[in-house]
């Protein structure tokens, strides 16, 4: 496969689903009346397409979203907290938290049981925390999630006891999320290859039964008539809505437009943001955009490798990025820019910040006049000594197109030349990039990380966090005022602690310039009119739960 | 007519033989691939954003055996490969060889309704264009020509636009039933029936040239029958081996097929092993590959003989 064939027969694909979609619109008229169907009914099979098929399905072991987001109909958490970041009983009636938060006691529901019938109780608990920290299960996410774990302590069948070495506050929100969901004990004997094959080896406690899976082409979810513990966040109480869930796995944009819009499919993920403006004239469909809490997508700028070691350099390249223009181009205007490293739907998020480092490319000059390069080469490149000013930027091959990245790193790379920054740009595989990236050898990391919890500053900028320990701190700096300020928001819960550094945290970032925020990714999901009550959990996943199908 | 004394049994064991040699090599080839692919195997295998604790390091590098040297690896490799053995995929936590095994029938089927689908295609316009007027041939030519060269990714989205989203004629996507296959096994016989069909013609076109055919005619043979009969007969060995050679290209084929049409398969199961650098998926297709290319070229030799007399003395 050449490149260049794959490139063209992209941008093919793309002018044929355009043109499709205009077909579409102008043969509508099938628009279904909306009135009197504000009740939910019971019944119908609601078929999603998505990009990605999951690697692994095991939730105890994946870091992948979309595992954990259809996974997250088959398996419940102890508790499960709202958009507003408030915690609500699920699995857990009710729970106590030590207050050197090293422990946490929770009370679980009596009436649970898995689909295979076996009950849920405390020892089904220890259970699965165990299993995830178990090397054999190799967990690149859960184990971290749990932190410092040290046990898990039965106190009776209906109360356990998590305790941790350090004082670990985020754990309530990594117990809400699909990672630290709860397969049935029979599901863990059966080891972590069936688990992570999928199919009706994964069982849990959830709405839905995971009945069938096609590599490469569907997963399918059926209801499980007997669930009866839904979570506070939910809008119904009792069993689905939904006979059937399938997922099919559509990797090409235009394919899976298309199959929305000739109605194969009632729900499309992942819609290309040049399809959003036919999308969104098209009748019956509707498009639901909801920016991703977490990390943004961020520019790291190594602060341990010169020329980016002086806070001046690194100023001036901040300054001297259009992001507004460049973002905008790049993605058709549909994905905001960001003022922060963390995305404004993330509690503790700076506002601030908005309009406070606006493109400034006089500015940039000075400062690398301050700093010392001011001589200027044949290419128009500045120099300090007879040397270039380079930054190298690796990319990775596999994951250069997402979002348009590579096209947005060509305006930062022209940006910059402006300023008389040359950055280098080379193509490297995973091995290589790994080993270059997280030894610390490269200027400038790309980077996103979405997680709907401020304590993702700490992955950021935690001394603890250093990629030599396994983190992503990509500062590559270690300092006093990061590490205490993210130490301090993670060992409390205290909402106003974590108001007042958590906001510091982002204002350094930006202050040190060691980090470059472009833009917030925003989930584009298209829907029919006769998909009610999709809703999208803390995480911006979509949940089925509470979704029915208009009857027709 | 005359036999050698080692006659077909013979000959299948030579062709077993080389078999063996072929899949040998490939078998190495994959090996050495493996061990020149740049950077710690293990950060390879962990994957992109994520580097991983010790420990997990440590068990990964333990289980596949990275702390052996090379010439223990390759015996050890090649000791597992003839137990039938294709390893473990890293990423998917299950062994290669069922993964194979499951992913094989989806593209078996689409590959040989392309291949029916292409054969006769390229038949029929051969056989109604060869030596006939100009102009009727010139068009033939030109859509022969166009389908082998229009890129298959974009053909099957056309395909799709056309008679999937536009007149809901056919399903988008999945292994579902006849109606599932239609537009995937078109997309991938299109180019292979171009080829087919430019070769066959001028073959066609040389042998009907023939003094056989004069001679055949004068005996009040019709037109249609002695290019059925007697001129397609002469032309079907080199199609037989073009044919051949392009099945095996076809699990090629299936990759952008399967991955347009989501559906399951060898190929959408290959772009998932490459894309995430899952070396044990990519290798076990590799050798797949050659197994199919050797199993195919065998097939095809011992045809020969049944087509064309001539070929069968010795």
């Amino acid at each position: 496969m050449r490149p260049t064939l794959s490139r063209l027969g992209r941008t093919l694909a793309v002018g044929v689903s355009g043109l499709l979609l205009l077909s579409a619109c102008s043969s509508g008229g099938d628009t279904t009346a909306k009135a009197g169907s504000s009740k939910p009914v019971a019944g119908g099979t609601l078929t999603t397409a998505v990009d990605t098929e999951p690697v692994s399905w095991d939730i105890h072991a994946s870091t992948q979203d979309v595992t954990a987001e259809i996974q997250r109909g088959v398996f419940d958490s102890l508790v499960s907290q709202d958009s507003d970041g408030t915690f609500h009983p699920w699995l857990a009636t009710k729970w106590e938290v030590a207050p050197d938060f090293k422990s946490y006691t929770f009370h679980l529901r009596d009436d649970v049981t898995f689909t295979d019938g076996a009950k849920f109780d405390a020892s089904v608990v220890k259970a699965n925390f165990d299993h995830i920290v178990a090397k054999e299960t190799k967990s690149l996410y859960a184990a971290n999630l749990l932190g410092p774990y040290t046990g898990t302590e039965v106190i009776d069948p209906q109360t356990v006891k998590v305790t941790f070495s350090k004082a670990f506050a985020p754990f309530l929100q990594a117990a809400s999320t699909t990672y630290l969901g709860f397969y049935s004990p029979k599901a863990l004997a059966a080891g972590a290859g069936k688990l992570a094959a999928g199919g009706p080896a994964d069982v849990g406690s959830g709405p839905f039964v995971f009945s069938g899976y096609t590599k490469g082409q569907s997963a399918t979810l059926t209801r499980n008539p007997d669930y009866a513990w839904a979570p506070k966040t939910a809008t119904h109480t009792g069993a689905a809505y939904l006979d059937k869930v399938v997922i099919r796995f559509l990797p090409t944009a235009s394919v899976r437009a298309g199959a929305l819009t000739s109605g194969q499919v009632q729900v499309a993920k992942a819609i290309p943001p040049q399809n959003v403006t036919a999308l969104k004239a098209a009748p019956g469909l509707e498009l639901i955009s909801r920016a991703n809490p977490g990390g943004n997508y961020n520019l790291w700028l190594n602060g341990s490798l010169a020329p980016l070691d002086d806070v001046r350099v690194r100023k001036a390249i901040q300054r001297g990025i259009d992001v507004e223009q460049d973002v905008k181009t790049v993605t058709f205007g549909q994905y905001p820019r960001a003022w922060s490293p963390i995305s404004p739907t993330t509690p503790n998020y700076d506002k601030s910040l908005e309009g406070s480092w606006p493109y400034d490319p006089k500015l940039s000059a000075r400062l690398l006049d301050e700093a010392g390069w001011t001589g200027k080469d044949a290419q128009g490149y500045r120099t300090k000594g007879g040397k270039r000013l380079t930054v190298e930027w690796p990319q990775l091959s596999i994951q250069a197109t997402r979002e348009g990245r590579d096209v947005l790193g060509q305006a930062v790379q022209a940006d910059l030349k402006k300023i008389g920054v040359e950055v280098k740009r080379p193509n490297l595989d995973i091995g290589t990039y790994n080993t270059q990236v997280y030894g610390g050898k490269a200027n400038i990391i790309d980077l996103s990380w979405p997680r709907f919890d401020p304590d993702v500053l700490w992955l950021f900028f935690n001394s603890g966090s250093a990629p030599a320990k396994g983190g992503i701190n990509a500062t590559f700096l270690t300092d006093a005022s990061f590490d205490a300020w993210t130490d301090q928001g993670r060992a409390t819960l205290d909402e106003k602690t974590r108001a007042d550094v958590y906001p510091k945290v982002q204002q350094r970032g930006i202050d040190l310039a060691v980090v470059i925020p472009l833009y917030t990714q925003v989930s584009l999901v298209g829907q029919s009119d006769e998909v009610r009550g999709l809703t999208f959990n803390a995480s911006n996943w979509l949940t089925y739960y509470d979704a029915w199908l208009v009857q027709k | 007519m005359t036999r050698s004394a080692t006659g077909p049994a013979g000959r299948i064991a030579g062709h077993l033989g080389s078999a063996a040699a072929v899949l040998l090599g490939a078998a190495t080839l994959a090996f050495l691939a493996l061990q020149l692919i740049p950077g710690d195997p293990v950060s390879v295998l962990l994957g992109p954003s994520n580097s991983g604790s010790p420990e997990v390091r440590a068990e990964i590098a333990r289980e596949y055996g990275f702390d052996r040297p090379v010439a223990d690896q390759y015996l050890h490799y090649l000791g597992r490969l003839l137990q039938g053995d294709l390893g473990q995929s890293y990423q998917l936590q299950r062994p290669v060889r069922s993964l194979l095994a499951d992913q094989l029938w989806p593209t078996m089927q689409l590959a040989l309704a392309a291949l029916v689908l292409a054969v006769v295609l390229a038949v029929v316009s051969a056989v109604a264009t060869a030596g006939r007027r100009p102009g009727f041939r010139a068009v033939a030519s030109v859509w022969e020509l166009i389908s082998a060269s229009t890129p298959s990714y974009w053909v099957g989205i056309v395909l799709l636009t056309v008679f999937s989203f536009r007149f809901h004629v056919f399903p988008v996507a999945g292994a579902e039933g006849f109606a599932s296959l239609v537009l995937p096994a078109v997309t991938l016989a299109l180019p292979l029936t171009g080829v087919l069909a430019q070769v066959l013609r001028e073959g066609l076109e040389a042998a009907l040239e023939q003094p056989f055919v004069i001679t055949a005619r004068s005996r009040g043979v019709g037109l249609t029958a002695v290019r059925l009969r007697h001129a397609l007969r002469h032309c079907a060995v080199p199609l037989l081996t073009l044919t051949g050679w392009l099945t095996g290209s076809l699990i090629g084929g299936a990759v952008l097929v399967e991955t347009v049409f989501g559906r399951p398969g060898i190929g959408s199961l290959v772009l998932q092993a490459v894309s995430a650098k899952d070396m044990p998926v990519v290798i076990g297709v590799v050798l797949l590959s050659a197994f199919v290319f050797v199993v195919i070229s065998t097939v095809v030799e011992l045809l020969y003989p049944v087509i064309d007399p001539r070929l069968r003395s010795a």
